[in-house]
């Protein structure tokens, strides 16, 4: 399967539900479980004075960005770790580029790392002939079937046991009832032997720790902690907005990012990484390049009104409990990000008109809110992109052109209720396409019965 | 410095710039704040245990010695770590930690809060990472009720990298399922000292 656009959301997400209804089944239930985790581990805890202070650190943190940025560079070259430094993926690919002429790299092993799907890390280096081997489990079954992840944190998780006993028989011989067990035994060899092959290690990177210049992974598996130890290079990929100010900080976000995603305590395995191997360490990488990615964050940050979209931790949450999401999981929406916060991240990062229709992917339901960790205010922001599309000129003629009648409208408070009893005359009935903002709404349900008595006369006589 | 640091820099600078800057809200207080944590040995076995690792506890260090040297007797080859005592190492048939079944370093610390272990780089990672069973030696006396205290301790010497392992390696990317095991060791033991 090949990467869709935004713009076939529409389609594709169809296409999805009547082509492979078993994917609803395996996303919903595999989100369920999720959010049944993460709800019962916030249970355990105060879980909303965490958010509050999760938010009121990370605000901080990106109205100090450049204070912050400059110190965390500053002791990274301290601890004897390279920082590079880059614009957008053209910039961090070329970044890569050198690193691997310059250091002879063959073999690349890669820990989990959604920069990396956004930059387009695989296909670069495939391209010059460098063998990459995906080595988180998840990220490793949909490399062997050429798709991308469909979830921040489970990226296989729109696939069932059949599938991965289907491919793992394919390509390694197993049997057809093999257990999960005996097929992740055998994950397990093939990339042990990567791993200890590999010139290279990638990641990500979920906190970068600017007092000591600290780099903080998350993971269950033991792939981080290997990718990053093993091969004798470590590049790092690091979004700008990864920073925390003190290694104390690490305490909150770690915990909470864990009990958002999964609802652990915390990851199993947490890599703190300040730079490369130091004097008496038997192993470890000889080199660290920290490479720190704008790709359109700054954008973001100089929006007065979508800047808070950078308080992210990517636990995905808000994926786990969206309705929309659930039905399709994360192909359909054609960008690394999906669900309702790769809704607000893709106007930003794509551009509004090469993001669309994923604004309005959404019902508005509000429980992505309720649930992020750093308190995001996600329905709001869908509203903010929906605004500027329409501004924009993005959307269809006919919403336009209601829109801005029922927003002169609203304004006056009689045209508002005048506009509201000429709609009871509409023909609903007739064809249901008498109002062209709900053309495509109607066109597989049944329109509403509008109220005989209006809401706002109600409202005055007092609702019984 | 480079073109393209500049002009991040200079986006950043310019978007912050009018925002109203806020302050740090200070301190986090964890779900089990230090002072609710009477005990911390304790509060680590529970936490350690709930994740899939397993608490030897043992009184001396002599003891823990003779623990081990049974329990690596079941074992073929066993890796060590650079900072265990020599005087506690009992006589094994050593291995390097790419092919040994069993690897035994030392923490340098544990968190209550967490049930992590804290695993120093110069104690080698690939010990801690490559055998299938990991046994790691724990003092009593390092044993902090919240991960904030740990992380403070570990950063006024830090190695090039802490690893912090709260149980064993798992994942449920097959099904949904959980599979112990996938790339580090599927058996952790604590074993605790004091």
């Amino acid at each position: 399967m090949t990467r869709a656009r935004p713009a076939d959301y529409p389609q594709a997400a169809a296409a999805t539900l009547r082509d492979t209804p078993e994917v609803r089944d395996a996303v919903t239930a595999a989100t369920r479980t999720f959010d049944t985790h993460r709800r019962e581990s916030w249970a355990q805890i105060d879980a909303e004075r965490w958010r509050d202070w999760c938010r009121d650190v990370k605000d901080h943190v990106l109205t100090h960005l450049d204070d912050l940025l400059e110190q965390a560079e500053v002791r990274l070259v301290a601890n004897g770790a390279t920082v590079h430094w880059a614009e957008g993926a053209y910039d961090a690919l070329a970044t890569l580029g050198r690193i691997v002429d310059a250091e002879g790299v063959r073999r690349v092993v890669k820990a989990k790392s959604m920069l990396t799907e956004e930059l387009g890390v695989n296909t670069f280096l495939e391209g010059r002939g460098v063998h990459v081997r995906e080595t988180d489990l998840g990220e490793y079954i949909i490399q062997l079937l050429g798709e991308p992840p469909s979830h921040i944190v489970g990226p296989a998780i729109h696939r069932s046991v059949d599938d991965c006993r289907r491919l793992f028989h394919r390509h390694f011989g197993t049997p057809l009832d093999a257990t999960p067990e005996a097929l992740a035994a055998t994950a397990r060899q093939a990339l042990r032997e990567e791993f200890l092959a590999a010139d290279l290690g990638i990641s990500g990177c979920n906190f970068l720790v600017a007092e000591t210049g600290t780099l903080a992974l998350i993971e269950n598996e033991g792939n981080i902690r290997l990718s990053t130890s093993a091969p004798r290079v470590h590049v790092a990929f690091v979004g700008i907005e990864k920073i925390l100010p003190r290694m104390v900080d690490l305490s909150g976000f770690l915990q909470i990012t864990a009990r958002g995603a999964t609802g652990q305590p915390i990851g199993t395995y947490v890599s703190l990484i300040r730079g490369p191997r130091g004097e008496g360490e038997s192993d470890g990488p000889e080199q660290v390049h920290v490479v720190l990615v704008d790709n359109g964050r700054t954008t973001l940050l100089a929006d007065d009104v979508a800047w808070e979209t950078l308080r992210c931790v990517r636990c995905g949450a808000c994926l786990n409990i969206c309705p929309v999401y659930r039905q399709t999981g994360g192909h359909p929406y054609g960008f690394t990000y999906s669900g309702p916060i790769g809704a607000i991240l893709a106007p930003a990062l794509l551009g509004l008109e090469e993001a669309m229709p994923l604004p309005f992917a959404s019902s508005l339901c509000g429980a992505c809110a309720d649930v992020c960790p750093v308190r995001i205010p996600i329905p709001d922001l869908l509203l903010h992109w929906r605004a500027r599309a329409v501004e924009a000129g993005l959307t269809p003629l006919g919403e336009r052109v209601a829109m801005r009648a029922y927003a002169a409208a609203a304004e006056r408070p009689g045209g508002f209720s005048g506009a509201g009893s000429l709609l009871r005359y509409v023909p609903w009935k007739r064809g249901g396409r008498a109002l062209p903002v709900l053309g495509g709404w109607s066109a597989e349900r049944d329109p509403p019965e509008i109220s005989a008595r209006p809401f706002h006369k109600l409202w005055r006589e007092g609702i019984e | 410095m480079s073109a393209a640091r500049d002009r991040i820099f200079g986006r950043v600078r310019a978007a912050v710039h009018g925002r109203k800057r806020t302050d740090h809200p200070g301190d986090f207080l964890g779900w089990r704040p230090a002072s609710s944590v009477t005990d911390a040995v304790a509060g680590f076995t529970e936490m350690f245990t709930a994740a899939g690792g397993e608490v030897v506890r043992l009184a001396s260090m002599g003891l823990a010695s003779t623990w081990l040297r049974d329990f690596a007797a079941g074992f073929t080859g066993v890796a060590l770590g650079a900072s265990l005592p020599d005087d506690f190492v009992p006589d094994f048939s050593l291995a390097q930690p790419e092919s040994a079944e069993l690897g035994v370093s030392t923490a340098v610390g544990a968190v209550a809060e967490t049930g992590s272990l804290v695993l120093d780089a110069r104690d080698g990672r690939r010990v801690q990472l490559l055998p299938p069973t990991h046994v790691v030696l724990l003092r009593k006396e390092v044993v902090y009720p919240t991960l904030a205290e740990a992380l403070e301790v570990v950063s006024r010497d830090p190695p090039s990298a802490v690893g912090l392992h709260s149980g064993p390696s798992k994942s449920a990317d097959i099904g949904q399922i959980l599979v112990k095991g996938v790339h580090g060791p599927g058996r952790v033991i604590a074993l605790l000292v004091g």
